[in-house]
């Protein structure tokens, strides 16, 4: 066997790819046969289930619920201004980083048909999901929402391509990293003033609490982990302590906890609602890990960087600031979207802990609906909610290896 | 300026003190919202008659416990136990599967044979990119009650297992005592241990082929098998006896919907992880074991595998953490683990912050207690650096 | 120079960070004017304020409630709830606020539920929740009057048993957290069968399996049994509920131990209810009866009268309540028999003890008079 493996692949077409790859041994022709057969019939099953058995209409019917929950639907507008302001925000910073390496001439500069070629490629399952609940929607709304927020995604990464390739003074670059850091919060509060966070539910409820979750951790995760790798003894261990406690316990208690207990610690007028203390929950949580991702950030830069630093006169803390820190980041990009990905699927757990309608615990209520009762169609909605976290976190985690590939980093 | 003489600098800028006054001022920062916290726990659950002692743990329990020789009379305390060894006993089963699948899918993914790699790919990408609590619910509700029959219409395959959404039969040792069991089992095991151990040393010696798996092995089945007769031990069959399993072991719906859906979501995690450690071996340590004219199984298993186990042991210990954890999630399906105990006694009238406070304290002493077993083994397996 | 404009700039930023954090908890604090968010203004206590003032000023009750309990609160196609519990929170609404819609009605899980009432985050539990004295005690929960007299009972499929004493070696499904449980067990001991009670977090998932067969009875107190009966995926009449009933279930609203004023108003606007029907008042007629003759109809409405020495008086108990909470309650609301015609005997459940004393029930409401 060996020498037929040490032979130079021929390209006698599909019987020797099938002699090689399928029926190599017999124990290699029993696994194909076997596990060929298993497949072949829970694709078939699946395939009947998905287009032939599947009463689909519970999801139609309750589309809105799942997606958004109660939001009244005369402030739904709110939420495609959102959206597309997102699309806009994405776009302005592809743009940039775009424009930036135009700049600086590292960029390869493909056609731009095969570039929209790639990137529907990249994004084509969220392409495609984003148009099976188009399809699924009997109304306009939804439709100019996503042609709004292309049109917006597009306007936003011209502009950027624009700015980012030209020199620009250094308090335009300020004020425009500012406005940028600014809009996700104006979008909060252009939300939360028309429906207040805590009555935000379903895959709306979902999304947004992850991306807070990761956002507001930043802060505490990046201190946690400079006060571990700090000498500062006292420091140190306080931030050991608070780490190791929260990475102990299970996420699902600590929700509990804040459900049951919060009221006790912390004087009434102030006790949050349901979805804050998700999100407090979420964010104290998250940081503890992303502090442990930041140390690992911060030793994978070479102690040469710092010493660089240091020569030409730098104080440690701005040292730390402008030089290790960014560095140190950039490295655990990847690292940090693992941590997103979970926290994102980690926030169906919300609803089970703090009774938040949820997209997952709509997927149930709904099957408790007079049309729907007792009927078996529990499977339907889990396999439509399983199916578009599903895509989230498997399109991120694909674009997280791309951003690993690229930044190299396990490649040192 | 002339001066030369290097006096201590003034207390405000000397750094020893500078640190530590930082240092000082933020621990005072903690501690006062701390305090504070306290402060309002205190004041609030004084207000209400509430207590924040732990001399619940001696009220009666109140409910039952399923699938556990517990009678509602027994105090809370009690209920802690059986909800942490109900938590102990997934995890451990939990882990022991998903371990097995995790590493066969991993290595599944990179076999050269197409259907097993692109299966082992699916499986992965799948499961992992799931959130738990939508796998498991799937389980319980789409795969435990729905698919799996009545208890009437249950499935006895041989007539050795049943099949039905009540429980799962499954055949059970019977007649001998359970610490007969363990001895057998022990004996058994330093019978192969001490064969091994010599085998080796005579392949060592003379280099005849030791055989010390097939020897020690086959000396541990039959201790085993002999002393169960010896001991006068049986098996028993499960049996469907009116609305009720009889006989064999019953496997509770609510742990086997948890287990599987644990098992099955670590072990895709497990499965990239074996995968990463794999390719992370020097290509030339399988190509000098082909040199060594080692078959497939055998470069597996005692070239690649050995070294890929040593990388992948502290994530391996991370995922087996996280599956300790996520046992919680058995509390929103009817299985009596830890916090599933904690929140039904609360229910029941146990005061809130306490029970919570020990059930987490709990979670936390497990999850050292497994990240020292796991260093424990770093370190034992560590590639010993030249 | 240039340090300053970089530090400048990082103080900025961490000041629009800190202030946006702030803000998205006082905006969410805000929210509960507009009956959205469930924040909790308990502190009453800490300053000696009742919490009958405390909900007056807010405007809006904390009534902690459920969403899935067919004919005591059900979630409707537009989100508001719907049945017999929720009215009485409307009923307390409307004589503590004169908005029987001023509610804020709050779902618990059975297991949340006493710690919702000792953490302030609710005013008054209306959740059918049993009046035990271990609850009256240890859970720092004071009962008002009962406004439904339960008892447990067992639902089985039709054909399957004919009596509980038949239930030999079979599995009873339960909910956790409730008196349900050591009730069962209870039994089982007392008739010598051998039951496995099985307890499930919530009713859906209970509902559930016991459809999929997981269970041979399910075992609750007969209204919610008679609930579940009732919209049935299979229909009514594929369920049985076996005669037994055994044991007490009085379901009360309860309040926090330690507040008179607030446990008095709460219960006076349950007691109206029943003072209502006593009296034949009802939501049809009562803006009539404010022309009543009867000195006892008009003192109740909170008319002018003559009292015994023939001065035109009106009545205020000194309750913290508006003078005619009972009007408010009574034509907003309507009385205990209205509440119960609407949402429970659509159920099939029959008044039984839960009539006037005048019928033979149990239903009685202290005099409203000096």
């Amino acid at each position: 066997m060996s020498a037929d493996a040490m032979r130079p692949p021929s390209r006698s077409g599909p019987s020797e790819w099938m002699r090689r790859n399928l029926f190599r041994t017999w124990y290699d022709t029993v696994l194909t046969v076997v596990f060929g057969a298993l497949a072949l019939y829970v694709l078939a099953r699946a395939i009947v289930f998905v287009f032939v058995d599947a009463r689909w209409e519970i999801i139609e019917v309750n589309l809105k619920l799942l997606m958004v929950g109660r939001w009244p639907s005369e402030e739904l507008t709110t939420i495609a201004v959102a959206v597309a302001m997102t699309g806009l925000l994405i776009g302005l910073v592809a743009g940039l980083v775009r424009g930036r390496q135009v700049r600086a001439g590292t960029a390869v500069r493909p056609s731009i048909g095969s570039r929209l070629a790639d990137l529907a490629g990249r994004f084509s399952l969220l392409i495609g999901t984003a148009l099976l609940l188009l399809a699924l929607t009997d109304t306009a709304g939804p439709w100019t929402m996503a042609i709004a927020t292309l049109v917006a995604g597009v306007v936003g990464r011209l502009v950027g391509g624009w700015l980012g390739s030209r020199f620009l003074p250094r308090w335009v670059t300020r004020l425009g990293a500012l406005l940028i850091v600014a809009i996700p919060f104006v979008v909060f509060f252009y939300l939360n003033r028309a429906v207040p966070l805590a009555a935000w539910e379903g895959f709306f409820f979902n999304i947004t609490a992850a991306m807070a979750g990761i956002l507001l951790c930043f802060p505490l995760g990046v201190l946690l982990a400079l006060a571990r790798r700090s000498r500062l003894r006292l420091l140190q261990s306080m931030s050991i302590v608070y780490i190791e406690f929260v990475r102990g316990a299970p996420l699902f208690v600590l929700l509990l906890m804040a459900n049951v207990s919060l009221e006790f610690f912390v004087p009434a007028a102030i006790a949050p609602s349901k979805v804050v203390r998700a999100i407090t929950v979420f964010t104290l949580f998250t940081a503890a890990y992303l502090a442990e991702i930041v140390r690992g950030g911060l030793q994978s830069v070479p102690r040469g960087q710092e010493e660089a630093a240091t020569a030409l006169g730098l104080s440690p803390f701005k040292s730390m600031l402008l030089i290790v820190l960014p560095q140190a980041l950039r490295n655990v990009i990847p690292a940090q979207i693992g941590q997103f990905i979970s926290l994102f699927k980690d926030t169906t757990l919300a609803g089970l802990a703090l009774g938040i309608l949820d997209m997952l615990s709509a997927a149930q209520v709904i099957t408790q609906q007079p049309a729907f009762r007792g009927q078996g169609l529990i499977i339907e909605t889990l396999v439509f909610v399983g199916f578009l976290f599903w895509v989230g976190s498997f399109t991120m985690s694909r674009e997280s290896q791309r951003l690993e590939r690229k930044i190299g980093v396990g490649e040192r | 300026m002339t001066t030369t003489v290097r006096s201590r600098p003034r207390f405000y800028r000397d750094v020893r003190i500078l640190t530590w006054a930082f240092q000082l001022l933020v621990f005072a920062v903690v501690a006062a919202v701390g305090l504070w916290l306290w402060g309002n726990f205190r004041r609030n659950t004084a207000s209400s008659g509430i207590p924040t002692s732990f001399d619940f743990l001696s009220n009666p329990t109140t409910f039952s416990i399923p699938g556990a020789d517990f009678s509602p009379n027994e105090p809370v305390r009690n209920a802690y136990i059986v909800g942490l060894i109900n938590t102990l006993r997934v995890s451990i089963v939990g882990i022991v599967f998903a371990t097995i699948v995790g590493v066969l899918v991993g290595i599944g993914r990179l076999a050269q044979n197409w259907v097993v790699s692109r299966l082992s790919t699916v499986y992965v990408e799948l499961f992992r990119n799931l959130p738990l609590l939508v796998l498991l619910t799937f389980i319980f509700l789409g795969v435990v009650l729905q698919f799996l029959p009545a208890i009437a219409d249950s499935w006895t395959p041989l007539g050795w297992f049943v099949f039905s959404n009540r429980g799962i039969g499954v055949p059970w040792y019977d007649g001998i005592s359970g610490w007969s069991l363990v001895g057998l089992v022990a004996v058994g095991g330093l019978g192969w241990w001490l064969i091994a151990r010599w085998r080796r040393k005579v392949h060592e010696r003379t280099g005849r082929p030791s055989r010390g798996v097939l020897l020690g092995g086959g000396f541990f089945v039959l201790a085993l098998v002999l002393g169960w007769v010896a001991l006068g031990g049986g098996i028993t069959l499960p049996a469907v006896d009116g609305r009720q399993i009889a006989g064999g072991i019953r496997v509770d719906p609510s742990f086997f919907a948890l287990l599987i859906a644990l098992s099955v979501y670590t072990a895709s995690h497990i499965a990239e992880i074996v995968r990463g450690a794999i390719q992370a071996i020097p290509k030339g340590q399988s190509e000098a074991a082909m040199a060594l004219a080692l078959k497939g199984f055998q470069r597996m298993w005692y070239v690649i595998l050995p070294q890929a186990m040593r990388v992948a042991i502290p994530p391996l210990g991370n995922q087996y953490l996280n599956l300790i954890k996520n046992s919680s999630l058995g509390a929103g399906f009817a299985y009596f683990e830890l916090t599933n105990v904690t929140q039904v006694t609360v229910g029941n009238g146990s005061p809130a912050v306490p029970a919570f406070f020990l059930t987490l304290l709990f979670y936390v002493v497990l999850s050292l207690v497994t990240s020292a077993i796991v260093n424990i083994a770093n370190r034992r397996f560590k590639v010993v650096e030249r | 120079m240039k340090r300053i404009k970089s530090l400048t700039l990082l103080a900025v930023m961490a000041l629009i960070f800190a202030a946006c954090t702030e803000a998205a908890d006082t905006t969410t604090t805000a929210g509960e004017g507009d009956g959205v968010g469930t924040t909790v203004a308990e502190g009453g206590q800490e300053s000696g304020e009742s919490l009958l003032d405390v909900v007056q000023d807010r405007g809006v009750l904390n009534c902690g409630t459920r969403d899935a309990l067919p004919g005591f609160a059900v979630l409707d196609e537009n989100g508001e709830h719907i049945g017999f519990d929720s009215d009485f929170c409307r009923v307390i609404a409307a004589a503590v606020l004169g908005d029987a819609e001023a509610v804020e009605h709050i779902d618990l899980e059975t297991a949340d539920r006493f710690t919702a009432l000792q953490s302030g985050q609710i005013d008054v539990l209306v959740r059918n929740t049993t009046w035990t004295a271990g609850r009256d005690g240890e859970q720092g929960a004071t009962f008002l009057t009962t406004t439904f007299y339960d008892g447990q009972g067992m639902m089985v499929n039709t054909g399957d048993f004919e009596s509980v004493a038949d239930m030999d070696g079979v599995v009873v499904c339960v909910a956790t957290g409730t008196t349900t449980e050591g009730n069962a067990a209870a039994e089982a001991a007392r008739l010598g069968l051998d039951w496995e009670v099985r307890p499930f977090p919530d009713t859906d998932l209970l509902q559930e399996a016991f459809i999929a067969g997981q269970c041979d009875g399910w075992s609750s107190d007969v209204s919610q049994l008679t609930g579940f009966r009732s919209v049935y995926p299979d229909g009514p009449d594929a369920l049985t509920i076996l005669p037994e009933v055994f044991s007490k279930e009085p379901l009360a609203p309860a309040v926090l131990d330690g507040d008179t004023a607030w446990a008095q108003a709460v219960d006076w606007a349950i007691l109206a209810t029943i003072q209502a029907e006593e009296l034949g008042i009802s939501s049809e007629n009562v803006d009539e009866m404010l022309e009543s003759d009867d000195v006892n109809v008009r003192r109740f409405l909170g008319q002018d009268f003559e009292d015994e020495e023939g001065n035109i008086t009106t009545f205020d108990p000194q309750l913290g309540l508006p003078i005619d909470f009972n009007y408010q309650v009574v034509s907003q609301v309507g009385n205990y028999g209205e509440i119960f015609e609407e949402h429970l005997a659509p159920l099939g459940l029959e008044r039984g003890v839960n009539a006037l004393w005048t019928d033979g029930g149990l239903m009685y409401a202290p005099p409203y008079r000096p």
